[in-house]
């Protein structure tokens, strides 16, 4: 009987929640969450993490400089029906590729945070670089030795053209 | 004396006879699906408890509603309430799929449709209706909301404040700190301890563009950070349910803005 008391004592806050399982990624540890979400009573202040401008509005900065250079970039080869300079397809290929590299980062940031799931966040944060990086060594590659982004995609389209053409000529 | 009160009761018979006699009300039953969780068994899983509620015998809202299932029915329903007139923020839960505040919200008045409350989603449960706002509250305390300054008005007098920079606070003033807008945000739902959430945001924006305060820049470096602000990826919902009609959003993209340039 002893033991059961002090157990129910020693919990300060007893609440239900949803199962903990269907709220994380089962196959990454996470850390031990506080009991209740919160510390201490409702005059205590919560603390903000240290304020950082690169990862606050310098941030925020470049991702809307990346979101708004992407308009006249992808509007350039839409408007000239693909032939565009290798210089005008590098820029595209590179900001719509750190577009997408902030975009996932914010991904990281919402569903694998740091206070859940620990040195996770930064692995994850790692294969998200380490990605981007290949991808940018794709992107040099494309432009030098083949005809660029807008190249490979128009050359899709033409080849799944072609092949209809023929189906139709068969036909 | 008999004869008096034999007389009295009889006449009392007669009256009730009477009120019987007048056109019988045919009850308007209605299903009111509560969320019922309590500590006291908290191996007990949550349940929809459903109670009935004779619509022409209830106020208008859903409040009236649940207070009447509390009088009548199950004294153990537990919910927060205070002014009934959607001012002090108390009564916010999720009626049907919308965080609102139940004294603002009416019933639907057909009956063959069910009406499920639930407390505010994704918050920890203290008991049946009543979410734990421990965080919530420590969050606004965390924003200071409070006028800063470093002088005074030399005469003594109290801080002026222009029509124009007064009218700058209308539409976030009249915040009442419900919660509704952030319990309705997906980022606060996975972020809630570290993303502020759009109530204590637009707050935080209220005594940033104060003309009387002076700490505008302590304010601002105070969210100069990956968590606090930025987790806001204007998906909005804390404009379409705020229950007061205020627009949070647009002064989380303001203070976005104000940063911007910081």
């Amino acid at each position: 009987m002893l033991p059961r008391t002090t157990f129910r004592t020693s919990l300060n806050r007893i609440f239900h929640t949803t199962s903990k399982r269907s709220l994380t990624i089962p196959f990454l540890s996470t850390l031990p969450q506080k009991p209740g979400g919160v510390e201490g009573t409702a005059n205590d202040p919560f603390i903000p993490p240290a304020p950082s401008k690169t990862h606050g509005s310098y941030h925020w900065d470049f991702e809307r400089f990346l979101a708004v250079s992407l308009i006249p970039l992808v509007t350039l080869p839409l408007a000239t029906g693909g032939s565009i300079s290798t210089v005008a397809d590098g820029f595209l290929s590179t900001v719509l590729l750190g577009h997408l590299y902030v975009g996932f980062q914010s991904c990281i940031i919402d569903y694998i945070p740091q206070r859940v799931y620990g040195k996770n966040h930064g692995r994850a944060m790692f294969l998200l670089s380490l990605g981007s990086l290949l991808s940018l060594i794709g992107v040099y590659k494309l432009e030098t030795e083949e005809n660029g982004t807008i190249g490979v995609l128009t050359s899709l389209w033409k080849s799944r053209k072609d092949d209809e053409g023929q189906q139709d000529e068969k036909n | 004396m008999n004869l008096v009160i034999k007389r009295s009761v009889a006449r009392g018979l007669n009256f009730q006879r009477g009120l019987a006699t007048t056109t019988a009300v045919t009850p308007r039953l209605k299903n009111f699906k509560v969320y019922r969780w309590s500590p006291d068994e908290p191996s007990k899983k949550p349940f929809l408890q459903n109670f009935q509620v004779d619509l022409n015998e209830c106020g208008p809202m859903v409040l009236d509603a649940l207070l009447k299932i509390k009088n009548e029915q199950d004294a153990t329903l537990t919910l927060r309430r205070s002014c009934r007139e959607g001012i002090c923020g108390s009564c916010a839960m999720n009626i049907g799929g919308r965080n609102t505040l139940a004294c603002l919200c009416k019933i639907d008045q057909n009956e063959s449709k069910d009406l499920k409350v639930y407390p505010l989603p994704h918050m920890y449960i203290v008991k049946d209706l009543v979410p734990d706002l421990t965080g919530f509250y420590q969050q606004y305390k965390s924003i200071q909301p409070y006028l800063q300054r470093k002088s005074y008005p030399e005469d003594g007098k109290e801080i002026l404040q222009s029509v124009e920079d007064r009218k700058k606070l209308d539409g976030l003033y009249e915040c009442i700190l419900c919660a509704c807008c952030s319990t309705s945000c997906p980022s606060y739902w996975w972020n809630q301890e570290q993303y502020l959430g759009p109530a204590v945001l637009m707050q935080a924006y209220r005594w940033l563009i104060d003309s009387r305060d002076q700490a505008a820049q302590t304010r601002k470096t105070m969210l100069q950070n990956s968590m606090s602000l930025y987790r806001c990826h204007t998906i909005m919902n804390c404009t379409r349910t705020c229950p007061k009609g205020l627009n949070p959003g647009l002064a989380i993209a303001e203070m976005k803005k104000e940063l911007a340039t910081d």
